[in-house]
């Protein structure tokens, strides 16, 4: 076991926050093969622990049932109201957009409610992760293996939904029906030159790509303020892609609502377009946290998952 | 080439722990300390440490590249500006463009068009 170490950090209200880390050995019994693993702790300073961490050896009973889903329960095993509330949430969101499409009365109100009850389940369940992994250490190495396989399915289910993206394009381009004229792209469609916005955005996003990986190699050297740099840049070239995204969307010739043509690209464009959105929020978080320091060379799952 | 350093560092580490025991064979007692866990906490440091440099490197290596991307990007931007976009002429109203089957609960345009009347 190492000996804990004192951690101070600030909280948003600039107010310190004393942390003890300490890494001891865990036996995992929850499989049919027990096994033991390191795992670290943060403890919060309190006067009922410290007494216990002055002595030469710590002995912290941690109860995590392995048979009980970790995610829909918050790090004390109470269930989490999140998944229900963010389920209703959804729903309101499609009713209200379908009737809010179809202009029905109080559509407008229902998809309103519904998109602040995502926002709001998304503020309090990711603050809840947060203060599970930092303040709490409920993050494991188990539980950083279940993380990383959620985000792996979504990454894969981004890819099948992109993939469905390109078959429509490939379908509607290489055998061009009638009633377009029989070409492609369609009569009458005037196309963005490729070798302008579209090849400058092209580098611009692969060299955000190269500063998130510097950021990344920052972390795993330990080097906090180079990190925050790193993704600072990262986050501005995402910034300036969308930005440029935007101005191209402006002056384009051609809409979402001219032919196939138009569906198609904007479909794809405008999801890739989201896409980066969500990305680039995400890597705001993670500087941001990166800041305030809960990343850590061997604990940075979220910042994994935003790269 | 990394993998080449790692595996060098480790037969390095691990003769120079290997070399000692081999002299005389150790006493084994009950407990597993001596020579054998002296060799492995030096391979451990050993690799800690290159670990530590090539994460180092990495940084400095990938900083670099992050530096020429956005000069090669600001030098491309100002000459894709600089050439000043195309106007393009209004289609025949062919009856797939402009499609309108149903008006929008905000208006007659979409939400990223330009006014059309």
């Amino acid at each position: 076991m190492r000996l804990p170490q004192k951690r101070i950090s600030h909280n948003p209200q600039g107010d310190s926050i004393v942390q003890w880390e300490a890494s001891v050995e865990e036996e995992y019994k929850g499989s049919s093969r027990a096994r033991t693993r390191t795992i670290h702790i943060y403890l919060t300073e309190d006067a009922a622990i410290k007494p216990a961490m002055s002595g030469s050896s710590l002995s912290i009973e941690r109860k995590l049932d392995p048979k009980k889903p970790f995610f829909t329960t918050l790090g004390g095993g109470d269930p989490s109201p999140w998944p229900i509330s963010g389920s209703l949430g959804a729903l309101a969101t499609t009713v209200g957009g379908v009737m809010y499409m179809h202009s029905f009365q109080g559509g407008a109100t229902l998809l309103s409610l519904g998109l602040i009850f995502i926002l709001y389940t998304m503020f309090v369940w990711w603050r809840d992760v947060l203060r599970e992994s930092t303040l709490e250490g409920h993050h494991t190495k188990v539980v950083q293996l279940g993380l990383r396989y959620g985000f792996i399915l979504f990454i894969v289910s981004e890819v099948m939904f992109f993939f469905a993206f390109f078959w429509a394009f490939f379908h509607s381009s290489l055998a061009p029906t009638v009633e377009i004229g029989g070409i492609w792209p369609p009569k009458g469609i005037w196309v963005l030159d490729p070798w302008e916005i579209p090849f400058l955005n092209t580098p611009i996003l692969l060299s955000s790509g190269v500063a998130v990986t510097w950021a990344h190699h920052a972390i795993l050297a330990g080097k906090e303020k180079r990190a925050v740099y790193a993704l600072v840049a990262t986050v501005l070239l995402a910034l300036v892609f969308t930005g440029f995204q935007g101005m191209e969307y402006y002056q384009a010739p051609s809409t979402i609502s001219d032919s196939i043509y138009g569906s198609t690209f904007f479909l794809a464009t405008g999801f890739h377009g989201f896409h980066v959105i969500i990305g680039t929020l995400f890597l705001i978080i993670c500087g941001i946290r990166q800041y305030l320091g809960h990343l850590t060379k061997e604990h940075h799952v979220g910042f994994e998952a935003a790269a | 080439m990394a993998m080449a350093m790692v595996r060098s560092g480790l037969l390095r580490t691990a003769l120079r722990g290997g070399s000692r025991t081999s002299s005389a064979p150790p006493k084994r007692g009950f407990a597993s300390s001596g020579h054998h866990d002296d060799a492995c906490k030096l391979l451990l440091r050993g690799l800690i440490e290159f670990i530590s440099d090539l994460n180092q490197y990495e940084t400095a290596k990938w900083e670099k590249i992050s530096y020429l991307g956005i000069a090669a990007c600001t030098v491309l931007a100002i000459y894709t500006l600089s050439k000043g976009h195309p106007h393009y002429d209004e289609p025949p109203a062919y009856p797939y463009l402009h499609i309108r089957n149903k008006e929008f609960p905000w208006g007659p345009d979409g939400l990223f068009e330009k006014k059309q009347h």
